[in-house]
C-alpha cells in the first residue's frame, strides 16, 4: 500500500471521527440550521428543538421533533436529514418514517418516498393515511399490480373506500380496460359526489368507450367540483403543521375559513397574521372585504388605507373598496375607487362591470355600455357583465345583437343561466317571435325551478301567464 | 436549510488528501471539455455575445422572471441561421438612468466552409436591420406572412407587440400599425398558421395574466423572504387570433373564431393537425390552467377539446405548469404527440396521441417522470440529435421560485438543462451527464431554439437565460448517422410551407413524419427547415409532401446527408 494511499485512509478515519454524530457509525447527522434565516418568530423553536437534538445524540424523539419543526417551515432537506437520523436511531417508530415520505415526496424523490410509506405501513398497518400515501406513490410510479393491492385493502374502510374504487378505477384505465375504470370510478363518485378528480378521470373513460355525452357530463362535473379531494384525518400530520404559527400560516387558515363561510373565525386569523406581521399586505388586503361583509366599513376602510400606504395589490384594494362604498350606497365615492382600480390595472373586468352599473343608475346608458363592453372584451367569459352589455342592447332595440350576446352565455345550463334564458326568452317576445319566446321562457322557468330560484319561478310565470 | 460550518483542520487535511487521490486517477486536463462531448457551449467564442437583462429591482415584478425568447432563422437567404435574441428592460422606475439602454439583437451567421473546414462567427446587425427594440421582450415568432419569400418577425412584449417586416436588403421595417397586429396586453408566445388554408399566413398570440406594475402583489416563500407570486394571483388574460387578409393587414378574428370561449394564462403554442383531418389545430400551454386543444373546424372557428382530449391537466385533473412544448411525431406511428414541461415537482408530461386527436398522459411508462420531478422546464423541442432515426429530448430549465440550495446567492433560480436520449426500446434515459459540461452549467433557462447553425448535418440549440448569457450548444455527434434536410418553397403563397406534414420514407423501415413549422418551445422560433435522423442508412424510396392547402406530392429522386429543396408543383401525385 503506497504512502499516499496509508496517509489518506488514515486521515479519513480521523475526519469520521470528528463528524457529529460520529459516535455512533451509520447514524446519519444532524442537520444544523442556519438560524439567521428563519424569522424571527421561528428561530426560537428551531435552536430549541436543534440544541436538544444535539444534547440528546441518542434520542430518536429528539431528532423526529427536530426534522417536524424543520418540516413545517417547509425546509424539505433539513427534514429529511433529521428524519433520517430518527428513522436510524428508532426504526420500529412508523411517524419518522412516514413524515420522511412526505418530506421526500416534496423533494420530488418519490421512489424513495414509496419505501419510506412503506415501511411506516408495514410498522403501523391501521394508519390509513400512510396505506394511501403508499399506494398513490406505487401507482405513480407504475407498480400497478403492487398498488392494485392496497387500494382493494382500502375499499374495506368506510373513509377511504372512495380512494379505493378511484385508485382501482385509474389502474383499470391505465391498463386501457375502461369497461372496469367505469365501474369502480362511478363507484368512488357515488361515495363521494364533489370528487372533481373522479369526474374527471370517469370522463376520459366515458370517452375512451365513445360515451361522449357522458363524458362531457362527467367534465362538467369536474369543472364545478375542482381540485377538491376527500378529507382524510392525518393527525400526524396535523401535529407537523400545528407547529407553524408565524403569519402566513394565521392567513392561510384564514382564508381557508373564509371559504369555509367562517366570517368571524377569518377575519380573527387575519387579525393575528397582523399581530406578527403588521405589513402583511395581503391580510390588509383580505380585511377590506372581509370586514366590508360584516358591514364594519370603519374597519375596512382603516385596512384599506393600509393597503395603499403599503403599495402592493393597489387595483384590487381600490375594487373593494369600491364594492364596500356601493354597499354603503355612496354611489359617485364608490365609481371613483372603481376607476382608480381600473388606472392600476385596464383589464380589471370586474371593475369595468360594477362601474358600468353605477353609471346606469346615474343615466348615463352610452358611458354604462362602454363600461360593460370593455369588461367583456377584458374577459370574454364573464357571463354576468355579457349579460349587462345585452340588458342595454335591449333597451335601445337593437334586438338582434342582444339575442346574438344572450346565446353566448346561457351555457352552461348552471344556475346563472335561468336569468339569461328569461333575458333571451324576452328579446324573441319583444322581436315578435313568440313561440321561441315561450320556449326560452319554459326553459328557464324548469332550470330556475331545478336550482330553487323562487322568486325567477314566480317572475316567468306572471310573464306568461300574460301571453295567454 | 443548513448554514455553512468551519471546516476543522482535521477535515481540511482529509480533503486535501482526498484531492490528491482524485487527481492521480483523472486523466481530463482542467478546463476542457471531454473529447467525446455530444454539445459544446460556444457562444462567445463564436461572437453570439448577449446577456439578457430581466430588470430586477427587487420588487418582484412577476415579468422580469418570464422572459425570454430566441429565434433561429436564415433573415439574408445565405444559406445559414442567424440569431434573434430578445432583450427585457428594467420595469417601473428605479430612478437611474441606463447609459446604453439594452434592446433586443440580431447576429448574422458568417459561417464559412472551405478545405480548411468550418468557421462560425457572428457579426451583431442589429442597428442596421432595424430591429433594436428596446421594450420588455418576452418571445418571438418566425414567418414570411406577406409571400415575398423573406421571413419576417412577430415579438411578444410585456406592452406592445411589433411586427418587423424583412426588406430583404438586410433591414426590417415596423409594421405593426398598418398590419393592425398589435396586442397591448402581455403577450407570451405567438404562432403562424393558415388556419383557413388560403395561402396567407394568420396569427395566434398567447397572452398571460393581467398583471400590472402598479398592481404588483406581495408573495414569500417558505421562510418569510420576499419571493415571485404564482401567476394565481392575477387574472388570465385570453389570447387574440389574428386572420392575414393578404394585403398586408390582418383583422382580429378572435371572437368570430370561437377563442375567446376558453382563457388561461398563456405561455406557449404550437401547431399540428392533432386528429388528422387535414386542417391545422392549435395547442396552447396555460400556466396553472388547463392546457388548450383548439381543434380547427374547418370553417374559421375552433372548439377547445383540451379537457375531452386528455391533452388540458394531469391524470387526476389538476392543471399543471405548462410553460414548453414540443409537438411531433416522436414514436414514428404517423401522428403528433405533445410533451409540455412543468413545475419543479409536477414532472414533465408526454400526451401521447391515439391519431384521433385522444391523449393518453405516458410520462412514466415512457421514463419521463422521475428524471424531471426536480426540474422547472422551459424551453423544449424534440430532435434526433444522433441522427439514429429516434426522436430525442432537450429541456432548457430553470425555476421561477428560490431554489433553497442556493439561497442567498445572487439569481438562486438556477437548474442545468437536460437532454433525453430515446432508445430502441420506446423509452427515454436521461444523457445529461454524459452530454458535456454545457449540461452541468446552472442557468434560469427559458427560450430555446433548434436548428443546424454550422450546416454539419446535425441539430444545434440556442438557448436564453432569463438574466444570463446566451448559450449555443454546437452538436458535436458528427457523421455517424445519415440524416437529410428538408426545405419547402411553396410559392406563389406560404412560400416556406408552414404547416406542411412532411413524410420521409426510408427503405425498409418505418416512414418518418415532420412537421414544417418554427413554433413549439417556449417563446422561441426554431428553423423552417425539417431535419430528420435516417440512423444507418440512407437508403430513401421518396419524400411525400401534404401542403396545408390539400395538395399532395412526393419526391422520388432523393438521397440523404444534404439539404433538400422541394418546390410546390415539381413532385409527382403520391
Amino acid at each position: 500500500m503506497s504512502l499516499i494511499v496509508r496517509a489518506s485512509i488514515a486521515t479519513l478515519v480521523l475526519t469520521a471521527l470528528a463528524l457529529p454524530g460520529a459516535a455512533q457509525p451509520g447514524i446519519p447527522p444532524l442537520p444544523h440550521p442556519a438560524l439567521h434565516l428563519f424569522p424571527p418568530s421561528a428561530r426560537e423553536s428551531v435552536a430549541a428543538a436543534y440544541e436538544r437534538a444535539a444534547e440528546r445524540s441518542g434520542d430518536a424523539g429528539a431528532a423526529g421533533v427536530l426534522g417536524s419543526v424543520l418540516h413545517a417551515w417547509d425546509q424539505w432537506d433539513a427534514a429529511h436529514d433529521a428524519y433520517s437520523r430518527a428513522q436510524a436511531l428508532d426504526p420500529r417508530a412508523f411517524e419518522w418514517h412516514y413524515l420522511d415520505g412526505i418530506a421526500l415526496q416534496r423533494l420530488a424523490r418519490h421512489a424513495e418516498a414509496a419505501a419510506r410509506f412503506r415501511r411506516a405501513h408495514d410498522l403501523s398497518p391501521g394508519f390509513l393515511p400512510a396505506h394511501v400515501r403508499l399506494a398513490d406513490a406505487l401507482l405513480e410510479a407504475g407498480e400497478l399490480d403492487q398498488s392494485g393491492v392496497l387500494f382493494v385493502a382500502l375499499i374495506r374502510h368506510d373513509a377511504t373506500a372512495g380512494l379505493g374504487h378511484f385508485g382501482l378505477g385509474r389502474i383499470a384505465a391505465l391498463r386501457g380496460d375502461h369497461a372496469t375504470a367505469i365501474s369502480r370510478l362511478e363507484l368512488a363518485v357515488g361515495l363521494v359526489p364533489v370528487w372533481g378528480a373522479a369526474h374527471y378521470a370517469l370522463a376520459l373513460s366515458y370517452r375512451a368507450e365513445g360515451r361522449r355525452a357522458d363524458a362531457t357530463r362527467a367534465l362538467e362535473r369536474h369543472a364545478e367540483h375542482g381540485p377538491s379531494w376527500p378529507a382524510l384525518e392525518d393527525p400526524v400530520l396535523a401535529s407537523v403543521t400545528a407547529l407553524r404559527e408565524d403569519a402566513v400560516a394565521n392567513l392561510q387558515r384564514g382564508l381557508r375559513l373564509a371559504d369555509a363561510g367562517d366570517l368571524a373565525g377569518a377575519i380573527a386569523a387575519h387579525e393575528a397574521a397582523l399581530a406578527l406581521d403588521p405589513a402583511l399586505a395581503q391580510a390588509h388586503a383580505n380585511l377590506i372585504s372581509l370586514y366590508g361583509r360584516s358591514q364594519d366599513w370603519t374597519r375596512a376602510e382603516e385596512h384599506y388605507r393600509t393597503v395603499l400606504d403599503l403599495g402592493f395589490g393597489l387595483d384590487a384594494a381600490h375594487y373593494d373598496y369600491g364594492v364596500l362604498l356601493a354597499m354603503q350606497g355612496k354611489w359617485k365615492a364608490a365609481a371613483d375607487a372603481y376607476r382608480r382600480a381600473i388606472d392600476v390595472n385596464p383589464l380589471h373586468a370586474r371593475a369595468h362591470n360594477n362601474l358600468g352599473g353605477l353609471l346606469e343608475r346615474e343615466q348615463e346608458i352610452e358611458a354604462a355600455a362602454v363600461s360593460y363592453r370593455q369588461a367583456v372584451t377584458s374577459e370574454p367569459l364573464f357571463r354576468l357583465a355579457r349579460f349587462n352589455v345585452a340588458r342595454l342592447l335591449l333597451v335601445g332595440g337593437r334586438l338582434d345583437e342582444a339575442i346574438e350576446e344572450l346565446e353566448k352565455i346561457v351555457h352552461p345550463r348552471d344556475a346563472e343561466a335561468p336569468l339569461y334564458l328569461f333575458a333571451l326568452a324576452g328579446a324573441h317576445l319583444k322581436g315578435g317571435q313568440k313561440e321561441q319566446g315561450i320556449r326560452w321562457a319554459r326553459e328557464a322557468r324548469q332550470l330556475a325551478s331545478a336550482h330553487a330560484q323562487h322568486g325567477l319561478v314566480a317572475a316567468i310565470n306572471r310573464a306568461l301567464d300574460m301571453l295567454k | 436549510m443548513t448554514g455553512p460550518r468551519a471546516p476543522s483542520p482535521l477535515l481540511r487535511l482529509a480533503a486535501a488528501a482526498l484531492a490528491m487521490l482524485v487527481n492521480l486517477s483523472a486523466g481530463a486536463p482542467a478546463g476542457q471539455p471531454p473529447p467525446d462531448a455530444l454539445f459544446i457551449e460556444s457562444a462567445q467564442a463564436a461572437g453570439l455575445v448577449f446577456r439578457h437583462v430581466n430588470g430586477a429591482t427587487g420588487q418582484y415584478y412577476l415579468a422580469e422572471e418570464m422572459g425570454a425568447g430566441v429565434a433561429l432563422f436564415d433573415y439574408d437567404k445565405d444559406g445559414d441561421l442567424d440569431v434573434y435574441l430578445v432583450q427585457g428592460e428594467p420595469l417601473g422606475s428605479t430612478g437611474e438612468p441606463v447609459a446604453t439602454p439594452p434592446t433586443s439583437r440580431l447576429f448574422r451567421n458568417d459561417l464559412t466552409v472551405d478545405s480548411d473546414g468550418r468557421s462560425l462567427r457572428f457579426t451583431d446587425v442589429t442597428e442596421h436591420a432595424g430591429l433594436a427594440l428596446r421594450a420588455h421582450g418576452m418571445g418571438v415568432a418566425v414567418a414570411d406572412y406577406d409571400n415575398d419569400g423573406w421571413l419576417d418577425l412577430y415579438v411578444t412584449c410585456f406592452g406592445s407587440n411589433r411586427l418587423y417586416r424583412n426588406l430583404g436588403d438586410g433591414s426590417f421595417a415596423d409594421v405593426t400599425s398598418h398590419a393592425r397586429v398589435d396586442d397591448a396586453r402581455w403577450s407570451t408566445s405567438a404562432a403562424f398558421v393558415d388556419f383557413d388554408r388560403d395561402g396567407h399566413l394568420d396569427l395566434y398570440v398567447t397572452n398571460y395574466v393581467d398583471f400590472t406594475v402598479a398592481g404588483n402583489r406581495l408573495c414569500y416563500d417558505s421562510l418569510g423572504a420576499r419571493d415571485y407570486c404564482s401567476p394565481r394571483v392575477y387574472r388570465a388574460v385570453p389570447d387574440s387570433l389574428f386572420h392575414n387578409l393578404g394585403n398586408g393587414r390582418f383583422t382580429d378574428v378572435t371572437e368570430a373564431a370561437g377563442i375567446s370561449k376558453a382563457r388561461g394564462a398563456g405561455l406557449g403554442v404550437t401547431t399540428g393537425d392533432y386528429n388528422g383531418d387535414g386542417w391545422l389545430d392549435l395547442y396552447v400551454a396555460n400556466d396553472a390552467t388547463p392546457n388548450q386543444l383548439w381543434i380547427n373546424q374547418g370553417d374559421g372557428t375552433f372548439l377547445d377539446e383540451g379537457l375531452i382530449s386528455g391533452s388540458a391537466v394531469n391524470a387526476v385533473g389538476n392543471a399543471e405548469g405548462s410553460m414548453g412544448i414540443a409537438s411531433g411525431d416522436f414514436d414514428a406511428d404517423g401522428d403528433e404527440d405533445l410533451f409540455v414541461t412543468n413545475l419543479a415537482g409536477e414532472t414533465f408530461v408526454l400526451y401521447v396521441n391515439d391519431g384521433s386527436g385522444n391523449f393518453q398522459d405516458a410520462r412514466t411508462p415512457w421514463g419521463l417522470a422521475a428524471p424531471t420531478a426536480a426540474f422547472t422546464g422551459f424551453g423544449t423541442d424534440w430532435l434526433d440529435y444522433d441522427n439514429d432515426g429516434r426522436q430525442d429530448l432537450f429541456v432548457a430549465n430553470g425555476g421561477v421560485n428560490l431554489v433553497e440550495a442556493q439561497r442567498g446567492e445572487a439569481r438562486p433560480f438556477r437548474m442545468r438543462d437536460q437532454l433525453f436520449r430515446q432508445l430502441a426500446s420506446g423509452r427515454f434515459e436521461e444523457v445529461s451527464a454524459t452530454a458535456g459540461p454545457a449540461f452541468a452549467q446552472m442557468e434560469i433557462g427559458r427560450g430555446a431554439a433548434f436548428g443546424d447553425i454550422d450546416n454539419d448535418g446535425d441539430v444545434d440549440i440556442v438557448v436564453a437565460n432569463n438574466g444570463g448569457p446566451v448559450m449555443m450548444l454546437l452538436n458535436q455527434t458528427g457523421s455517424q448517422n445519415h440524416w437529410l434536410q428538408v426545405r419547402l418553397e411553396g410559392a406563389p403563397r406560404n412560400r416556406f410551407g408552414l404547416g406542411a406534414w412532411v413524410g420521409v420514407e426510408r427503405r425498409g423501415a418505418p416512414t418518418l413524419w415532420r412537421r414544417v413549422k418554427t413554433d413549439g418551445s417556449y417563446l422561441s422560433a426554431s428553423d423552417v427547415r425539417i431535419h430528420v435522423g435516417l440512423g444507418p442508412s440512407a437508403a430513401l424510396t421518396g419524400i411525400v409532401v401534404h401542403w396545408p392547402e390539400g395538395q399532395r406530392e412526393r419526391w422520388t429522386e432523393v438521397a440523404g446527408d444534404r439539404l433538400v429543396i422541394l418546390r410546390r408543383g415539381t413532385g409527382q401525385s403520391p
